[in-house]
């Protein structure tokens, strides 16, 4: 049964599941240490390795064709511009796309961090009975691949009309989105002391005003994680997508992607600039995210 | 209930709390509804109905079709495409994880060292992963271009002209090719959750090994591998659930070629699928691998439930 040891449960063993949200800056290591040069330089060189195919990927998009075509693509450029993003802008249809994956961004993701909130909190801090048999139903949904439930998937759409619709796909995506973050979130709740919760009780609160009041802004941390991670997934989704959607006017960033890249085939530079212009957005919040993305990941997660 | 081995202050209220703290059975449905409903009727409705599909000889279009019983899955160890695709997947999940892990850890080392730039550092390796697996296909197809690709350019550049080829093009080199990126992409996670592992081993251990006179390498074998177990488990837990789900950059990097050299279960239920209308067919396919799936990862979801339900 359960043992009474809370306090162990607190240590952070930050590569276990249950571990806290930890932040970047903890992971950054010991602060006075400096100095290792001869490390640095062999860690900066392998880091430029792997980023080398991003970087030539901006250069090239920013670079004129006939310069490409010229000097070979290692080859500085001798010139700059930037009419290959507005060339990749109309012909990959990227106004139609954008527009898509951001509207079904915000369907989607904020309706399902709430669910998963409930339910999460439904099985870390209310009397749910089968609580453990949900929970390992739920945590199965990790290991399904999407594949499995592509067939059933559409025949459901069609039979409802949502076939080639993007508010057709927020219903799958949704399910698959639940396990990974009621696991996160479910271990958030858990380490939030039922003190709070009897102490709001005493004082009339019932379930609903203590999850909204009290758990959720409690749980900022572990909820812009979530936010942050479902949103990725979301942004990048394809199997669904591909499957789901048919039209031009319909398609995400993922698929209209795809289509760009066999009309592109011959344009080097625009191409390029394309899987930029595909890829920025979420470079962007990346970079200035990446404080809950990491502590989110060492939390226990997985990438959909 | 009262398992009273803990110290004596501790084991009243906690009894208490233990019986007070949770509300009634009505409310927490409530709370449970919303999401259960959701993943039952999109994902395992779907797949317990890919199920029954996968024993039919359903085209994926007629309003009708024969119960075949086994008859597809009799089928798949006859179809070369599906031993093909059996030994792509295995030859996929070990590559991906086996150099994912191995250089990720020897980063994290590295980074858990004296280092400077680390949150550089750790930023540029895990870029990759937040990028759409569509994008990686585009950019890692465009670096293997046999004219105007960056990596055949290079070989020309340094000389090794004769090495360069159509690395995407031809069977000999197609699967190693698309495995690269994903190898690419898939550092970043266990070199973040070692990295976070490293750094909770105490100091100690390694200065009390230092004067007993342990080498560098002995107390890698002997304190931080240990120590890395957790770590360890969960890296290679969930890139084995994830190497299962392979789809996106193959379908979008060689379309399962050239011919099929590059075809893994996936892919091979998609086109049975959608080109091929052999849903019944398809559906099979997709099962066995799920089944392959869960029963490889049950290990690990009972350990989640366990602890989250501790």
């Amino acid at each position: 049964m359960s043992t009474f040891a809370e306090g162990a449960e607190l240590a952070p063993v930050s590569a276990l599941p249950d571990a806290h949200i930890v932040s970047s800056d903890e992971l950054s290591g010991k602060p006075k240490r400096k100095g290792g040069i001869g490390m640095t330089i062999i860690i900066a060189l392998v880091a430029l390795l792997w980023i080398s195919p991003l970087v030539l990927l901006v250069i090239t998009a920013l670079r004129p064709l006939s310069d490409f075509v010229a000097n070979g693509p290692l080859a500085w450029p001798q010139e700059w511009t930037l009419q290959n993003f507005a060339d990749a802008w109309g012909v990959g249809n990227f106004a139609t796309t954008y527009r898509n994956s951001a509207f079904l961004l915000i369907l989607k993701v904020p309706l399902g961090v709430l669910i998963s909130a409930m339910l999460a909190f439904a099985l870390a801090k209310l009397r749910l009975r089968f609580g453990a048999v949900i929970m390992f139903a739920v945590f199965l949904g990790l290991t399904i691949p999407i594949y499995i439930t592509i067939v059933p998937v559409f025949i459901l759409l069609r039979n409802i009309g949502a076939v080639d619709s993007v508010p057709g796909l927020v219903g799958p995506y949704l399910a698959f989105g639940i396990p990974f973050e009621v696991l996160v979130l479910q271990s958030f709740f858990r380490q939030l002391p039922d003190e709070l919760i009897e102490a709001a009780k005493m004082d009339g609160a019932g379930p609903w005003r203590i999850f909204f009041t009290l758990i959720l802004p409690l749980s900022t941390p572990a909820l812009v994680t979530v936010l942050i991670l479902d949103a990725v997934a979301t942004w990048n989704e394809f199997l669904f997508a591909l499957i789901l959607l048919s039209s031009d006017a319909h398609k995400t960033i993922p698929v209209g992607l795809l289509n760009f890249q066999g009309q592109f085939a011959n344009n080097n530079t625009g191409l390029a600039a394309g899987i930029l212009i595909a890829v920025v957005p979420i470079l962007i919040a990346y970079i200035f995210l990446q404080r809950w993305i990491v502590g989110g990941l060492t939390a226990g997660a997985t990438k959909g | 209930m009262g398992t009273a081995t803990l110290e004596a202050p501790a084991v009243d209220s906690t009894v208490v709390r233990r019986r007070r703290r949770k509300y009634g059975g009505l409310s927490a449905w409530l709370f449970a509804l919303p999401a259960l409903a959701v993943y039952l009727i999109f994902l395992v409705y779907p797949a317990l109905s890919s199920l029954w599909f996968s024993f039919t000889d359903w085209d994926g279009l007629s309003p009708t079709y024969n119960v075949v019983g086994l008859e597809n899955y009799l089928a798949m160890p006859k179809d070369p495409v599906v031993i093909q695709a059996v030994i792509n997947n295995l030859i996929w999940t070990v590559v991906t994880i086996f150099f994912p892990v191995v250089i990720g850890l020897a980063l994290a080392m590295l980074l858990n060292g004296k280092v400077r730039g680390k949150p550089v550092i750790r930023l540029i390796f895990y870029t990759p992963c937040v990028l759409p697996l569509v994008a990686i296909a585009s950019i890692w197809g465009w670096l293997y271009n046999p004219q105007y690709g960056a990596i055949n350019s290079f070989l020309r550049l340094i000389g090794l002209g004769s090495l360069a080829q159509p690395w995407l093009g031809q069977d000999s080199t197609a699967l190693a090719a698309v495995m690269v990126p994903a190898v690419w992409l898939r550092v970043g996670f266990p070199m973040l959750l070692y990295l976070a592992a490293l750094q909770g081993i105490n100091t100690d251990m390694y200065e009390a090994a230092t004067v007993d006179g342990a080498t560098k390498s002995q107390q890698f074998w002997h304190i931080t591998m240990p120590s890395l177990r957790p770590a360890h488990y969960i890296v290679i837990a969930l890139s084995l659930i994830d190497s299962f789900k392979v789809f996106d950059l193959i379908y979008a990097m060689t379309y399962g070629g050239p011919g099929t050299a590059t075809q893994v279960m996936g892919t091979w239920m998609y086109f049975n699928v959608f080109q091929y209308y052999q849903a019944g067919y398809g559906t099979a396919i997709a099962v066995v691998i799920t089944i392959v799936a869960i029963i490889v990862s049950i290990p690990y979801v009972r350990s989640q439930v366990k602890e989250h339900a501790a």
